[in-house]
């Protein structure tokens, strides 16, 4: 939820309550909030005093209208409403409450100074307003009403009865055994806490109280099984038993809510914290909204449905240990609704309200990440279950916010990364091509205007350096046009099943042509042996290691190419008997723009480009590439490529035709 | 023989150039065109013996015009890509070309394939319908009884790798895509699976070329097909 804090301006804050009047308070409350540009919160005090289900749902109706308004709903938890509304106020930094005057009245004969009373001492700097509203008078004798029939039940009663029976009982034991009266009063103030602990509601306790006192009377004070008394003194002690009995069975119902309340309050707080630590810990959007949803199905102990929304439409996850129930499509097009419209739906809400399920949107602001289908059934959610849902969809919205933002930020990272990347290649390459440019063009012109002054061997001389630097530009463009398929860190392959034989003569075709007086030895072992590849790159890359090898030769050496299988993969070896690299060379060799000097009298401008392009090509075809020294001297190269899967091919049975 | 006659269509002039002196050297004879619609009138005009097609014409599409040229004549076609990937190749090839040149290629590329063209041109003059052997080198495949020799000693091949053989051999000098010849040799009900392809191929090599340093019947094209090629003397 987002927070609602308006430093400057004001915080406008309502009540909500099942009263009718209160709809009357929210809109109030709403406009002097838009009046004064300030920020708008309903809070509801949850007293954990049963509602009946009218008044549930017209809290609801107060929820949501608040909401529509703009609000930001909170819920609190206590007993003492105003102490409540009091902490809220001064935390969330509210100024100005705005209540109903039916809350100003007092609301039973022996309740404390008013709410408005109470709110004034608490908060002292909020401004308190206060509504006129209709619905007060009745309101007050609802609660009679309800407070009379819904707190008695038939077992109560006679759990009570019993409880009086026993307790006259044992009090006829006492006066076998000659106990004073006094031991006969306690036992009925035992009994009427056993009541209290028994029953619901106070109902039974003031009935309790009252009849232990008239058994008391009736059957252990003089005259007996009569209710008259002779002494002066008793009256009073039946009043103070009387409001003994009370007073402990009010107060053994209190601790009893409470101690509820606290199991309540810390399995919410268990659930809240584990959510937090849960999402966390996800990393995809699924997991997020799985672990959303496992914990919620802790939460309510219903059944949850979680869709993530993927290419404008939603897609069901499926949630813990549940399996996926799917349900039908009229369910799935609330779904896409309210992913479409950022409301929620289904049912206890305006909107298809005959659903199984309560879909709510994850959402921060205006984005919505995912839906979360709650199986309603035959009961709604209670208040503080409600309340509980909307706290864990909010951190699971803000928790896949995160995710994306922080995947946004890897991307971009990634993006400059590679474009650094290249830029600091054309740089590279821009530079070093000029100097093979100028050599051919330098070489031409000379040809074009001195040819008649050269002899013939120097003319030959000329020509054979304009076409080694061409040659050379058609390796590096070669080597470019790859690098441009690096994308974005990664080498976009178009990868078919080839021959290593191919692959191997192709490259040796295209060496021929660099020097016609190396020679090239080819030992394939172990078969046919098959390749999934970038054909295309893969001969490039085969092509820059016998460059290498070409160059760092003398002119007639011989070359080397060894193709088998190692350790469960394709392995093709380039060996040449060339000066080697050395020592100092060797970490830094497949890095990029690396070139060596090895004084050789042929050293040939290097881009430096080949072995580093070499490297990436393998590597993005999860093989390995790696140098390592031949005897006496030169260099071994050892690619090692997966080997290519076919599918079932006919049989090679060698039956004549 | 070296009164052939090639049409150069490209419309790059310097390579134009290079094309056309390189042919004169080689006493061959050379009309150009520099454009699609030019090369189709020169094409039923003069009525070349080998096209050199490039692929990257300003006016129409190569493929465009190979498939023209295909509708009424047989005449080779090789075509010249300055792409490395080998779609347009294979592009071209399947519409009905028999060859191609990547740029930059060497002079002796250029008159390596326009030699194999030559062999295919006589060949396919020679052959007369019903002639039911076909000699290639120590090649020899008998077609009536569906046997084939390697210097006159009977090669066991499996049903695929004669059909595969044949097929090669009856377009001999020209380079088959894989699918060209997945389609004929398995059929359209056989998924494309060019590794399986691979496969049969470099058996077949295994019982035709024995020798590494004998003749290379075969000739594999990485990404593209393969070919069969006319083997002298």
């Amino acid at each position: 939820m987002d927070t609602n804090k308006n430093e400057i301006g004001e915080h406008i804050m309502v009540c909500l309550s099942p009263s009718p009047s209160n709809r009357n308070i929210i809109m109030i409350g709403a406009q002097m909030a838009k009046a004064f540009d300030g920020s708008f919160t309903a809070l509801y005090v949850d007293t954990n005093t049963e509602l009946s289900k009218e008044d549930n749902a017209r809290l609801k109706e107060h929820i949501k209208l608040a909401e529509s308004y703009g609000a930001v709903v909170e819920t609190t938890y206590g007993d003492d409403v105003s102490v409540q509304i009091a902490e809220y106020a001064r935390i969330a930094g509210v100024t100005k409450i705005v209540i109903g005057r039916s809350n100003v009245r007092k609301r039973h004969l022996w309740s404390k100074p008013t709410l408005v009373d109470r709110l004034l001492k608490l908060a002292l700097d909020v401004n308190i307003h206060i509504i006129p509203d209709s619905g007060a008078k009745e309101k007050y004798a609802n609660r009679i009403r309800r407070a009379i029939s819904g707190g008695v039940s038939v077992k109560d009663v006679l759990v009570t009865g019993i409880v009086l029976v026993l307790a006259t009982l044992v009090g006829f034991l006492f006066q076998e055994f000659g106990f004073i009266n006094a031991n006969i009063i306690t036992i009925y103030l035992l009994g009427m806490l056993m009541v209290s602990i028994l029953t619901k509601g106070w109902i039974c306790n003031l009935l309790g109280a009252i009849a232990s006192v008239l058994a008391f009377n009736y059957f252990f004070v003089g005259p007996k099984f009569t209710f008259m008394v002779y002494d002066k003194g008793y009256p009073v002690t039946f009043l103070i038993m009387f409001f003994t009995s009370l007073l402990t069975g009010t107060l053994m119902s209190k601790i009893k809510h409470q101690s509820k309340e606290s199991a309540k309050s810390a399995f919410r707080n268990k659930v809240l914290f584990e959510t937090n630590q849960l999402l966390q810990k996800a990393v995809t959007d699924e997991e997020i909204l799985q672990g959303t949803a496992k914990q919620l199905q802790i939460l309510l102990n219903r059944t949850i449905h979680v869709y993530i929304s993927g290419e404008n439409r939603m897609l069901p996850i499926a949630v813990g240990q549940n399996e996926y129930v799917a349900i039908d499509d009229n369910e799935a097009e609330i779904v896409q609704w309210v992913f479409t419209n950022n409301k929620r739906a289904g049912a206890t809400t305006g909107v298809f309200s005959e659903a199984e399920g309560l879909y709510l949107a994850v959402r921060t602001g205006n984005a919505v990440h995912g839906v979360v289908g709650i199986d309603i059934g035959k009961n709604p959610p209670e208040m503080f279950e409600y309340s509980m849902v909307l706290s864990v969809l909010g951190e699971c919205a803000l928790a896949m916010e995160n995710n994306r933002n922080s995947k946004e930020k890897e991307e971009i990272a990634l993006l400059a990364k590679s474009e650094q990347l290249r830029a600091d290649l054309l740089r590279s390459i821009s530079h070093d091509l000029r100097t093979p440019l100028t050599s051919i063009s330098g070489n031409a012109n000379n040809l074009l205007y001195n040819y008649s002054r050269m002899d013939e061997e120097l003319r030959e001389q000329i020509f054979k350096d304009i076409y080694d630097d061409s040659m050379w530009l058609i390796n590096v463009v070669e080597n470019l046009l790859a690098v441009t398929r690096i994308d974005n860190g990664q080498i976009r392959l178009n990868i078919s099943t080839e021959l290593v034989d191919e692959i191997i003569s192709e490259a040796i075709s295209h060496a021929k042509r660099i020097s016609n007086t190396h020679h090239f030895d080819v030992q394939t072992e172990d078969g046919i042996i098959l390749v999934d590849v970038d054909g295309r790159l893969i001969v490039q890359v085969m092509i820059n290691l016998l460059d290498n090898a070409i160059k760092y030769t003398p002119n007639d050496a011989t070359i080397c190419v060894k193709a088998g299988i190692a350790d469960d993969m394709a392995q093709i070896q380039v060996i040449d008997d060339g000066p080697g690299i050395p020592k100092e060379s060797k970490p830094y060799i497949f890095d990029m723009f690396y070139t060596v000097n090895s004084g050789v009298a042929d050293s040939r401008r290097s881009l430096g480009l080949g072995l580093s392009l070499c490297k990436s090509i393998v590597q993005a075809h999860n093989g390995t590439i790696m140098l390592e020294d031949n005897e006496p001297h030169g260099c071994i190269f050892t690619i090692r490529l997966p080997i290519g899967k076919v599918k079932d091919y006919e049989q090679n049975t060698d039956f004549g035709c | 023989m070296n009164k052939i006659q090639i049409l150069v269509v490209e419309d790059d002039a310097p390579i134009r150039n290079l094309i056309t002196t390189t042919l004169k050297i080689n006493e061959y004879q050379s009309i150009t065109a520099m454009s699609g619609a030019a090369a189709l009138m020169e094409i039923t005009s003069h009525n070349p013996d080998i096209v050199l097609l490039d692929l990257g014409l300003p006016d129409i599409d190569g493929i465009e015009i190979i498939k023209k040229i295909r509708e009424w004549s047989n005449l080779p076609i090789i075509v010249i890509s300055a792409r490395s990937d080998d779609r347009d190749k294979v592009e071209a090839l399947d519409a009905g070309a028999d060859d191609y040149l990547t740029k930059p290629f060497s002079v002796e590329e250029l008159l390596a394939r326009i030699r194999v063209m030559q062999r295919r041109i006589a060949l396919m003059q020679e052959s007369t319908p019903g002639n039911s052997v076909f000699t290639n080198g120590a090649l020899k495949i008998d077609y009536a009884a569906g046997t084939v020799y390697l210097q006159d000693i009977e090669v066991h091949l499996t049903p695929i790798e004669y059909k595969l053989l044949c097929l090669l051999a009856q377009n001999i000098g020209k380079v088959l895509t894989h699918t060209f010849i997945m389609q004929n040799v398995w059929g359209a009900s056989w998924e494309n699976d060019v590794a399986s392809l691979r496969v049969f191929m470099a058996t077949l090599r295994k019982k035709i070329e024995k020798s590494p340093d004998g003749p290379q019947y075969i000739q594999t094209h990485v990404g593209i097909g393969y070919r069969m090629l006319k083997i002298e003397g």
